[in-house]
């Protein structure tokens, strides 16, 4: 994908510097977080890391993560 | 992240020099996060030299269950030291550094079975491209047209650099069609890396895989 075919709000994060994503992120990652979200991370059975009995959800180092509420119509 | 190509990973991977000051000075890190090992192989230099990455969830206040990964040597990579001298470093307005691989080294360690690593492949090339299409330097062309994923870039890049993408075709024969306007041509093409890199990374895990699963077992057999 070139710059010019991309949606505005990737241009706009693009167009921040790093430093600056580095904060957005961390700003993110507290509202994530503050919302219940886990830092677990999501099972990859593509990666060679993973193995089903360590990374089960919901197992010894699971906890409850952001769950759908309301979809909207489209 | 730094780079752009933002990926919800929820982790944070660490290259470690493996000599055994690093290694303490890693552990005492760790331990001030509370980081706790999680799963097989265990952490030792020897096994980070062989090409494992050890796996820790931290418990400390603020970090709790963040996953930090710690390896040593990546596939088709160069060894540390090379790596270290071509780096980026990036500081805050308080002066705290960030050293980062450098993005040919990120894009090449990302080249894996994993198919969400892809996508971002894509886009950190397309990213870098941007940053720096005004002012390319020889190693840069040479990232761009050995590693850009898209049709319409790789079109971009060898109508402008046609005699470097003559040179680097017989490494990466789609150059030879990246400018003829079949991009389905060229995705197929794209899609036939990928297989092979993956099938390459699968070729490179299998034996640690074997190792892993022996690991498994003395730890259950010895827990």
């Amino acid at each position: 994908m070139l710059y010019e075919d991309m949606p505005d709000e990737w241009k706009e994060w693009l167009d921040l510097t790093p430093i600056q994503r580095f904060r957005e992120s961390e700003k993110l990652f507290a509202q994530y977080l503050a919302m219940g979200g886990s830092l677990d991370p999501d099972p990859d059975p593509t990666s060679p890391f993973y193995d089903e009995d360590e990374w089960r959800p919901g197992a010894a180092y699971g906890r409850a993560g952001l769950r759908v509420l309301r979809r909207g119509a489209s | 992240m730094f780079y752009g190509a933002a990926q919800v990973s929820k982790d944070i991977d660490l290259v470690l020099f493996p000599d055994s000051t690093n290694y303490k000075n890693l552990e005492t890190a760790l331990q001030s996060l509370g980081a706790k090992r999680i799963a097989v192989p265990p952490f030792s230099p020897a096994v980070l030299e062989r090409g494992h990455a050890v796996h820790f969830r931290c418990s400390a206040p603020g970090v709790e269950h963040l996953r930090v990964d710690v390896m040593s040597k990546l596939r088709d990579l160069p060894d540390f030291a090379a790596l270290w001298d071509r780096r980026t470093v990036i500081a805050d307005e308080a002066g705290e550094e960030f050293h980062l691989l450098s993005i040919p080294d990120l894009v090449a360690a990302k080249k894996t079975q994993r198919m969400k690593d892809w996508p971002i492949i894509e886009l950190l090339v397309a990213i870098h491209y941007r940053e720096n299409a005004d002012r390319p330097r020889p190693p840069w062309i040479d990232f761009w047209l050995a590693d850009a994923r898209t049709p319409e870039l790789l079109e971009k890049l060898v109508q402008r650099f046609p005699d470097q993408a003559r040179k680097l075709s017989s490494g990466r024969p789609l150059l030879s069609m990246a400018g003829s306007g079949n991009f389905e041509a060229v995705r197929e093409a794209l899609d036939a890396e990928v297989r092979a890199e993956q099938a390459k990374d699968r070729a490179y895990w299998a034996p640690l895989k074997a190792e892993l699963e022996a690991f498994r077992h003395d730890e259950r057999r010895n827990p």
